[in-house]
């Protein structure tokens, strides 16, 4: 039986717009395949071998809480990177995706040091950038819509080489101004939109799944679900975020 | 900051002293007045549009009307709890005699508070009522609380809610702490010790400070309780130890870094017995004396409203007794697990809005026993908070432990398939999922799937709550909330 290790980093503090639902979407979509999931919560200063790790997920958090969690994070960069360029798995949400660039500014002008795993940087904004999205995302030929929420007072602008998750159809992504949402580096996502994401998304997370099989050379093949109910509330959303 | 609100405050001194003053206020009124009749007229509660002009034309009218209550005014705020402790301290305040307004509809802002002043006083702008409860959005509540000049505060604890709104936990204390400095020195402020994001909020002026707190061992249970926002020491940012976790981050805390702890609550449940009706049997303990009660109201969150009722009565010197017969007699408010009948079929209505407050509802759903039908309703419309991802952190994973019990689950509102989806993965069998966008038809359905001495539960967010008991009270079930008393 194929398995999948998924580590939750900081489940504790990075939780804040419904990241259960990633994990969960994640667990159940494999499971109902009869993949076996192991979940390993990471939890500040554990001893972590992310030699072990297949999907990394890295949900949102507040300032106080990214603060702690960068400076818990700094020693580990190093081996993050590594595993990241043997194709290890992240899904990365909001603040999360925020700590996986060179810097972050805060509200309160404090700057906090990145990962440095995308060629990234994350600037202060005037006010927030709040509402339903939508966006065509480009992990593939055609492009398919996602749909989501975003809410972050950050402003995160992408480095020339650096491909993004996918152009806003409804929203304000990135920035807000040059149109682009999330990034993708390798097998690394990282986004704004939660909502949650993946429930709604399902065609995101077995893309997740798929390559966290690939990454341990196991068989990719996933099963086909009945997700109508996914596919209705994925259209329901589309729609809301238009009006 | 004393000198920002004093400046606030002069402000509307000065504004309400003005020649012209006089005349925009009775103006205000009366345009006022006239909205509240035209869009009851419309079957609508009359909350919202006719504040909102009066303030435009009068932005003094609350800060002039409130100051013409004898006895002055009481603003209660918070994430949870704030409409049934507002009605709790109203049903105290009533039974001592006082002649009390409160805008009973929940209608939380500024121009809600405006319009429930308008609606009670006279068209030249005379009140005669002692006192006002005014249940107060967080949001709002710095502003509020400096229009009102309120002579008590009470606020019952913070939760992660409405993020869109608020954009995160941290900003919401900072608002609480901001409306506590916006009030006059000298009143009192009672606010609940086991939340540790309050029990460190000081006002900067002289006040008259009560706490309240549970005192129980109540047994654990599986709730993964993801709305536990407040971790670490509010003074030092060291994480914070429990003794005894109630719910979320509400217990028995302490810091083992620094010297902030639980301070030792002035009102205290010391004991608790669950009737066989549900209700709360229980002793509550002051300084000076106990008290026994029986309170028809479900659920361990509502122990905390009744505690915060209790203290503010105490603060405002009314004799225990008096608060006994009132909270003997409470009943739930305007759809906060208020009871419906029809066909011998039970109907729980409880309005959810964050994960919290939420899973306390899970809680008491789940110390039903027989058979149940759910019917939740989701709306993302701005008083519901436009972010739906909350539903995520609920767990309804336990309802879904129980799923056999469910004779059928039913989703509605503008985000009905999310709200499918959610079950879907907390667990339910899709064939257990039925989806109606239309809110009516799914209540009715519900009924239809209840068996007679069977239960049905709504859960509705706040708009759906509105839409939702307005169809209830076009079958004749319940009163729309203006005609009661």
């Amino acid at each position: 039986m194929s398995k999948i290790n998924i580590y939750h980093l900081y489940p504790n503090h990075l939780n804040l717009y419904g990241d259960r639902g990633n994990m969960l979407a994640l667990c159940r979509r494999a499971k109902w395949r009869g993949i076996g999931v192991d979940i390993i919560p990471v939890n500040p200063g554990d001893d972590i071998d992310f030699a072990t790790c297949d999907l990394l997920f890295m949900g949102g958090g507040q300032d106080s809480d990214q603060k702690m969690v960068a400076e818990d994070l700094k020693g580990r960069s190093g081996e993050i990177r590594k595993a990241v360029e043997n194709n290890m798995v992240i899904f990365a949400v909001c603040g999360s995706y925020q700590l996986l660039g060179s810097y972050y500014i805060t509200a309160h002008d404090e700057k906090i040091e990145g990962l440095n795993i995308m060629d990234l940087y994350t600037e202060k904004g005037k006010g927030r950038l709040i509402g339903n999205a939508a966006i065509n995302c480009t992990l593939w030929e055609p492009p398919r819509t996602l749909v989501g929420f975003e809410n972050h007072g950050g402003r995160t602008y992408l480095g020339p080489n650096l491909q993004p998750l996918g152009t806003i159809i409804h929203g304000h992504g990135n920035n807000g101004t040059d149109k682009t949402e999330g990034a993708v580096y390798k097998n690394v996502i990282g986004t704004y939109l939660h909502g949650s994401l993946l429930p709604k998304n399902p065609l995101l997370t077995d893309f997740l799944l798929t390559k966290a099989l690939a990454y341990r050379n196991q068989d990719t093949f996933l099963r086909e679900l009945n997700d109508s109910l996914e596919n209705k509330a994925h259209q329901a959303a589309l729609k809301l975020a238009g009006s | 900051m004393e000198a920002e609100n004093n400046q606030l405050l002069n402000k509307y001194v000065k504004a309400a002293e003005g020649r012209s003053a006089g005349l925009r206020l009775i103006g205000a009124i009366w345009i006022g007045k006239i909205l509240i009749f035209l869009t009851r007229r419309l079957g609508r509660g009359g909350t919202t549009l006719p504040g909102r002009t009066a303030l435009l034309i009068a932005p003094t009218l609350s800060f002039q009307l409130a100051g013409r209550l004898k006895q002055g005014s009481i603003v209660v705020t918070g994430t949870n709890g704030k409409t049934t402790t507002a009605s709790l301290i109203k049903g105290i305040l009533d039974k001592a005699g006082l002649k009390c307004i409160h805008n009973q509809s929940g209608s939380n802002m500024a121009w809600g508070v405006a319009s429930t002043l308008i609606e009670n006083c006279s068209w030249n702008g005379k009140m005669d009522s002692d006192i006002a409860v005014m249940e107060v959005d967080e949001g709002a509540f710095p502003g509020v609380t400096a229009s009102l000049q309120p002579c008590g505060i009470v606020v019952t604890n913070i939760f992660r809610d409405q993020l869109d709104r608020f954009g995160e936990i941290d900003s919401i204390q900072a608002l609480i702490k901001k409306g506590l400095d916006a009030s006059p020195a000298g009143n009192f402020q009672i606010i609940n010790a086991d939340d540790p994001s309050l029990a460190s909020l000081k006002s900067s002026k002289k006040t008259n400070r009560w706490t309240y707190g549970l005192e129980l061992d109540l047994p654990p249970d599986d709730f993964q309780n993801t709305g536990r926002d407040i971790k670490t020491c509010p003074t030092c940012a060291h994480k914070l130890e429990y003794a005894k976790i109630y719910f979320a981050h509400i217990g028995h805390y302490h810091c083992p870094n620094c010297s902030y702890s639980r301070p030792e609550p002035d009102v205290k449940l010391t004991d608790r017995r669950v009737t066989g009706k549900g209700t709360n049997q229980i002793e509550v303990t002051l300084p000076d004396q106990k008290m026994d009660l029986e309170v028809p109201l479900l659920g361990i969150y509502n122990l905390y409203n009744v505690l915060a009722a209790i203290a503010c009565a105490r603060a405002f010197k009314i004799s225990t007794r008096i608060i006994c017969e009132a909270l003997n007699n409470a009943a739930p408010s305007f759809g906060r697990m208020e009871r419906f009948e029809k066909d011998r079929k039970e109907m729980i209505m409880a309005l959810i809005k964050n994960p919290v407050g939420a899973n306390e509802i899970l809680r008491t759903i789940l110390n039903h026993p027989g058979k149940i039908t759910l019917v939740v309703a989701i709306n993302d419309r701005i008083a519901d908070g436009t972010d739906v991802s909350w539903l995520w952190d609920v767990d309804f994973e336990q309802l879904a432990a129980i799923k056999d019990r469910f004779s059928s689950v039913i989703a509605t509102g503008l985000r009905a398939w999310d709200m499918a989806v959610r079950f879907k993965y907390a667990g339910f069998e899709a064939e257990q999922l039925q989806v109606e966008d239309d809110f009516a038809r799914a209540v009715e359905l519900g009924l239809e799937q209840t068996a007679p001495e069977n239960k049905l539960f709504i859960l509705p967010t706040y708009t759906a709550m509105l839409d939702i008991r307005r169809h209830l009270n076009n079958m004749g079930l319940g009163i729309p909330f203006w005609e009661e008393h």
